[in-house]
């Protein structure tokens, strides 16, 4: 798994690779064919402030767990999908677009799936510099503030 | 409405109405907790059907709504669609410290503040979760309520009107029906 970034061994049985949007998809493949990573946990996103990082934690029978991580620029979030691979990434994958902005180019079916359906666009409620905005109508019922 | 029906059917038709609440419970985002509660209250120990009160799935056939939990931005037009297809009059328990004001989720990017946002409430419940024996006294109260009602002949006489200041935060909210 070297070439895909730096490996690291966080815990004795998990360990962690440090990768880029372009070489996701060789490693997810690699991690299914060579390593029997072959089942999805979940995706993980942390916000780092300057970069949104997203990990994709991955086990196998072997009880060991790989952690995929990317960094992403906050600006221009943007990765390929890793949903012709791992199926249920897709539901992961438009969650983390609802609440972070993530854009995950080639998923097919890329709604909103966790907000609610007036939510506005370009709000992403779990980017730590995100504040509800007075102005802005967020969906639900009308409140007639006084 | 504002005179009270005193005819021999409507009489006979207000006594069957607080003899036989039905009531129907609309999780609007809680933890469950509220709704393993009042299931606790239909079983036998606390047995509400001595009070008549018979859980109905439908709002179409209920009396009284009991809404557990803090409204979330999905569930408040389901839940005000809900409301709205009861038939009158209508009762609103809100349950929980979440219902009251949002509880612990007081103040998140998902939340409607409160379910009189929403809906009119009539009884409020403290607690997080309520015993049992709150909730059923919650629903005696209302419809101790009902009675009150129908001797004046509506609703009017106990609503209070909307507040006109302003508060702190410029948060004060009434529902807009």
């Amino acid at each position: 798994m070297k070439e895909f970034g730096t490996v690291e061994q966080v815990r004795k049985n998990r360990i962690r690779i440090r990768t880029v949007p372009d070489k996701i998809h060789d490693a997810i493949t690699t991690a299914q064919a060579m390593l029997g990573f072959d089942r999805l946990i979940t995706i993980s996103t942390v916000d780092n402030g300057e970069t949104l990082e997203l990990l994709y934690h991955l086990i196998g029978s072997h009880r060991i767990i790989i952690s995929l991580s990317l960094d992403l620029p906050r600006d221009k979030p943007v990765t390929p999908t890793v949903s012709d691979l791992l199926p249920p990434a897709g539901i992961y994958e438009r969650q983390i677009h609802d609440l972070f902005g993530i854009t995950f180019e080639g998923n097919p079916n890329m709604k909103k799936i966790i907000l609610n359906e007036g939510w506005p666009e370009n709000e992403y409620p779990l980017r730590k510099d995100w504040k509800p905005n007075a102005g802005v109508f967020y969906g639900g019922i009308k409140v007639e503030r006084m | 409405m504002g005179v009270p029906d005193t005819g021999m059917s409507q009489r006979l038709v207000n006594w069957a109405r607080a003899k036989s609440p039905w009531i129907t419970v609309y999780n609007s985002g809680a933890c469950n907790a509220c709704d393993i509660e009042i299931i606790a209250c239909l079983m036998p120990r606390f047995d509400v059907e001595r009070f008549g009160i018979l859980v109905k799935g439908s709002p179409r056939h209920a009396d009284i709504l009991i809404v557990t939990g803090h409204v979330t931005l999905k569930q408040a037009s389901r839940l005000r669609r809900v409301w709205e297809q009861m038939p009158e009059p209508k009762y609103v328990i809100a349950m929980g410290a979440c219902g009251a004001s949002g509880g612990v989720f007081h103040g998140l990017y998902h939340m409607v503040e409160s379910v009189d946002c929403v809906v009119p409430v009539d009884v409020y419940v403290a607690g997080c979760p309520p015993r049992p024996d709150e909730i059923i006294n919650a629903v005696v109260t209302c419809l101790n309520l009902l009675e009150e009602d129908a001797a004046h002949g509506g609703k009017e006489w106990r609503q209070k009107k909307p507040a006109t200041g302003v508060d702190a935060e410029g948060k004060s909210c009434t529902v807009v029906s």
